[in-house]
C-alpha cells in the first residue's frame, strides 16, 4: 500500500527575473512502512521534495497525495493539521523550542492535538525518551543538550504522534560520523519497532546502508530507483 | 492555554532586554497617562467647582435679544440684553425638574471715573441681592479688607484684580470705607508711591447702557474681595447692589416700580408750583449720590427713610428687587452630567412659554476662559493620546523586530503542526504579561504620584495655570473611574501595539524558517 503518490511533481521558484526549475516532473510511490533515502548532490531538489511531501512546500504543478489525501488542494489550516497529525519532521539544524526542555518539546505536538490527557501525554513523551536514550536529560533545554542528543530530542518528537511518515532533510549532516551514524540506527531501529515510513534525504554515500530503498535524483528529476 | 503561557513567560525571561525596553516603555505610557488623566480629571473637577458652582452656574438664561452667548467677557464692549420679566421666568423655572437653585444679576460693563482728571477705566459689574446670590454661590470670596455687604446694603465690592486694574490706571488706590491703607496687601508699583498715594473709599462708576443713558454714580467701598479661585480672572468682576447697578447702567430699578404708589411727600412735589422744580430736578451734583433705602431682601419689604438726608424718592415705598431689570438668571443644576439635556429642556419650555428668554450652557456663556478651559483640556488629552501613539511605535518595532528575531522557532512551531492561532495567542500572551506587569506597576505609581501631587498643594496666580488646575491649587484627582480609563487606555495600546507583530508573527512559515537555517 503506497503511503505518498507523487505524479509530474513540478516546483519552480522565482529568483528575481530568471526561475528555478527545481523539481521538473517527478514520479514516486513509496510504500507505508519503508525506509527511504532521498540522495543527490547539492541542488538537485531533494530538500525541495522532501519539503512538498511534507506539506511545507507548494507544488508549482502535479499531484501529490499524502495518506490518500491531494496536498496540493488543501488550505492553510488543513495544511497544518496535515503536518500536526501526519507527518513528523527532523531538521538539519535540530529545530527544538528553546524555552521548552526535551520532554516539553516531545510533548509539544501532543498538547496542539489536544486529543489525549496530560497524563497520557507525559507518558508517550517519556517512553519515546527513553527509546531514544535521553531518559536522563529530561528536563534538559535544547542549549544544555549536545548535537547529537538534540536530534534523538527531534527524532522522539517527530514520532510522538505516531505520524504515517517522517521526513528527515539531512539528519546527520552537523553530527560528528560516530553520532551520525547512532542516529541513523536509531531511525532505522525506530521504523523497524513504530512501523513508520522513514524518508530521509542525504548526500553522503556512506548512509544508504541504512535505507530499505534509494532515490536517486539529479536537476530535478529522479534518475535512478533502488 | 498553560502551554501558551509557560511559552511566553519563558520567552520573556529569555529575551529580558527587548521585554525590559517594551515593559520600561508600557510603564511610563501607563505612568503619564494616569498622571494625565488625574490632572484632567482634576482640572474637570476644579472648573465645575471654581467656575460653575462659584460663577456662572451650570446654565445661563440670556434675552433672546441678546445676540452673542459670550455675556460674562464680552471684548467687544457690547452689552448684555437687559431681562424685564425675571418674575415669569422665575415661575417658569420652578416648573422644571433637577434644577437646584438659581440666581438673577445684572452684569454689564461701567467706566471708573477719575476724579482726579485722569482717563477713566473700565472694569465689569456683577448687579445682585448679596444674600440671595451667597444662598446660591457660597463661600465664593473673602474681604481681605473692609468686609463684606451686609443684607440690602448698597456699595461696591472691589475685587483685589479690579483695584490692581483700576490703579494701573488712574493712580488711585482704592480702600474700604472706613478703612485706612493697608500696605500688606499693596504691590509693588503701589508700595513705590505710597507717599503721595491717591486713596479713596468711593469710585464713581459711569454705567454703560445699551442707548447710551446712563448715569454717573458713587458708590462706597464696602470691602476689597479675594475670589477664593481663579481670583485672576474673577477679579475683572466688581460686585455690586443690584439697585445701584441698575441706577447705573440706566435700567428700570425696583424702586421705579414701587415709586407708581407715590407718597404725599411726592405728589406735593409734582403738582408744585413752577418755583419747585429747582427742588424736582436738581441734585447735589452731576454725580447721583448712593440714595437708595437701606437693607431689602427680594420680598417685599418697606424702606425706612435715611434719617441723615431727608426724604429720597425710593424711601418709604414698597419695593420687590424682581421687579426691576437684570441681565442675566444664573441656574445651578442638580446633576451637572445631565447639562445639555436641561439645557434643551428648560430652552423648550422657555420657547413655548414665549418669556424672551433662552438657555446657555456655561462653557458657552463664559466665552473665551470656557474655550481655552476646553483647549487645555483638549491639549492634555491631546498629549495623553500622543504619548499613546509613541509607545504603540515604540512597542510596534520592538515587538516586530523579535518577531522576525524568532523565524526559526515560529516557523519551526508551525511545520510541526501549530497554526496561525497558537502563534497569534502565543504573541498576544508575551506582550499581555508584559502589559499587565509594567503597565499595572505605571498605573499603581501614577495613582501614587498623584495622591503625592494633590497634597503637595501647588498653587498659582497666572490666568493660564489656574485653568490648567481648574482653580488656584493643582489638585489632580484619580476617580475609579478614571483608573478604569487608564487600564482601557493601556489596554487598547496592548491590543493596537501587538496587531502589526502578530500578523508578522503569523505570516512566518515552516520555509522561512529552512531558508534562514
Amino acid at each position: 500500500m503506497n503511503i505518498i503518490e507523487i505524479r509530474n511533481l513540478k516546483k519552480n521558484y522565482a529568483l528575481g527575473k530568471t526561475t528555478v526549475y527545481a523539481l521538473r516532473g517527478i514520479d514516486l510511490a513509496i510504500e507505508k512502512g519503508d525506509l527511504i533515502s532521498i540522495v543527490g548532490p547539492s541542488g538537485s531538489g531533494k530538500t525541495t521534495l522532501l519539503n512538498v511531501i511534507g506539506c511545507i512546500d507548494n507544488a508549482t504543478e502535479g499531484s501529490v497525495k499524502v495518506s490518500d489525501r491531494e496536498i496540493t488542494k488543501l488550505n492553510d489550516r488543513q495544511i497544518t493539521d496535515m503536518r500536526l497529525h501526519h507527518i513528523g519532521f527532523i531538521f538539519q539544524t535540530f529545530n527544538l523550542i528553546p524555552v521548552l526542555n526535551a520532554l516539553e518539546n516531545v510533548e509539544f505536538p501532543l498538547l496542539l492535538m489536544k486529543k489525549q490527557s496530560k497524563n497520557e501525554i507525559r507518558k508517550r513523551a517519556e517512553k519515546l525518551i527513553d527509546e531514544v536514550g535521553l531518559r536522563d536529560y529530561l528536563k534538559h533545554r535544547p542549549a544544555e543538550l549536545s548535537g547529537g542528543q538534540r536530534q534523538r530530542v527531534a527524532i522522539a518528537r517527530a514520532l510522538v504522534t505516531n505520524p504515517d511518515i517522517v521526513l528527515a532533510d539531512e539528519p546527520t549532516a552537523n553530527l560528528d560520523s560516530v553520532t551520525g551514524e547512532q542516529i541513523l540506527n536509531l531511525m532505522k531501529d525506530m521504523n523497524r519497532i513504530e512501523q513508520t515510513t522513514f524518508i530521509f534525504s542525504t548526500h553522503d554515500a556512506n548512509v544508504l546502508k541504512y535505507a530499505n530503498s534509494v532515490v536517486k535524483i539529479r536537476d530535478g528529476l529522479i534518475v535512478k530507483e533502488a | 492555554m498553560n502551554l501558551m503561557i509557560k511559552i511566553a513567560w519563558r520567552n520573556i525571561m529569555r529575551h529580558r532586554g527587548k521585554s525590559l525596553v517594551i515593559g520600561v516603555i508600557l510603564f511610563v505610557g501607563a505612568f503619564l497617562m494616569t498622571i494625565g488623566n488625574g490632572v484632567i480629571s482634576g482640572m474637570d473637577r476644579g472648573l465645575q467647582k471654581n467656575i460653575v458652582n462659584s460663577f456662572t452656574g451650570d446654565i445661563v438664561l440670556v434675552s433672546e435679544k441678546q445676540e452673542s452667548d459670550e455675556v460674562f467677557i464680552e471684548m467687544m464692549g457690547k452689552t448684555v440684553e437687559p431681562i424685564n420679566n425675571f418674575k415669569q421666568v422665575d415661575s417658569l423655572l420652578k416648573t422644571v425638574d433637577d434644577l437646584q437653585k438659581w440666581v438673577p444679576i445684572g452684569k454689564n460693563g461701567a467706566l471708573v471715573l477719575n476724579e482726579e482728571g485722569g482717563a477713566p477705566g473700565f472694569t465689569f459689574l456683577i448687579g445682585v441681592d448679596f444674600e440671595r446670590y451667597q444662598k446660591v454661590f457660597p463661600n465664593t470670596m473673602k474681604a481681605v479688607e473692609g468686609r463684606l455687604f451686609n443684607p440690602g446694603e448698597h456699595g461696591v465690592l472691589v475685587p483685589t484684580g479690579a483695584r490692581k486694574q483700576m490703579f494701573e490706571v488712574s493712580n488711585i488706590w482704592f480702600i474700604p470705607e472706613g478703612c485706612g491703607v493697608d500696605t500688606t496687601s499693596m504691590f509693588k508699583e503701589a508700595k513705590e508711591m505710597r507717599s503721595n498715594l491717591v486713596s479713596k473709599q468711593s469710585i464713581v462708576f459711569m454705567g454703560m447702557g445699551a442707548d447710551n443713558t446712563s448715569t454717573d454714580i458713587r458708590l462706597g467701598i464696602k470691602g476689597i474681595v479675594r475670589y477664593n479661585a481663579l481670583n485672576q480672572i474673577w477679579g475683572h468682576f466688581g460686585i455690586v447692589d443690584i439697585e445701584s447697578y441698575r441706577n447705573c447702567i440706566g435700567y428700570i430699578a425696583a424702586a421705579d416700580k414701587a415709586s407708581l404708589v407715590l407718597s404725599d411727600a411726592d405728589k406735593k412735589l409734582l403738582g408744585g408750583e413752577d418755583t419747585d422744580l429747582d427742588n424736582l430736578f436738581s441734585v447735589d451734583g452731576m454725580i447721583t449720590e448712593n440714595v437708595f433705602a437701606p437693607p431689602r431682601s427680594s420680598t417685599k419689604t418697606s424702606t425706612a427713610p435715611k434719617a441723615a438726608t431727608g426724604p429720597s424718592l425710593a424711601d418709604a415705598i414698597q419695593t420687590d428687587l424682581d421687579d426691576g431689570t437684570y441681565n442675566l438668571v444664573l441656574v445651578l443644576l442638580n446633576d451637572h452630567s445631565k447639562l445639555d439635556e436641561k439645557v434643551k429642556a428648560v430652552n423648550q419650555r422657555l420657547k413655548a412659554s414665549g418669556v424672551g428668554v433662552r438657555a446657555v450652557p456655561w462653557k458657552k456663556a463664559i466665552g473665551a476662559i470656557g474655550s481655552m478651559a476646553v483647549l487645555i483640556k483638549s491639549a492634555l488629552f491631546v498629549f495623553v493620546m500622543f504619548l499613546f501613539f509613541v509607545a504603540i511605535i515604540i512597542i510596534v518595532n520592538t515587538l516586530s523586530m523579535a518577531a522576525l528575531e524568532r523565524t526559526s522557532e515560529i516557523g519551526m512551531m508551525r511545520a510541526v503542526g501549530a497554526r496561525k492561532g497558537f502563534i497569534s495567542t502565543m504573541f498576544f500572551g508575551e506582550t499581555a504579561i508584559l502589559s499587565f506587569f509594567f503597565g499595572g506597576l505605571g498605573i499603581v505609581t501614577g495613582y501614587v504620584t498623584v495622591r503625592v501631587l494633590a497634597l503637595c498643594k501647588f498653587t498659582s496666580d497666572n490666568d493660564m495655570v489656574q485653568l490648567l488646575f481648574g482653580g488656584d491649587t493643582f489638585h489632580p484627582l484619580l476617580s475609579g473611574g478614571d483608573i478604569l480609563l487608564a487600564v482601557i487606555q493601556l489596554t487598547i495600546v496592548t491590543l493596537i501595539a501587538v496587531i502589526y507583530p502578530m500578523q508578522v508573527a503569523r505570516s512566518i512559515t515552516p520555509l522561512d524558517a529552512i531558508a534562514r537555517e
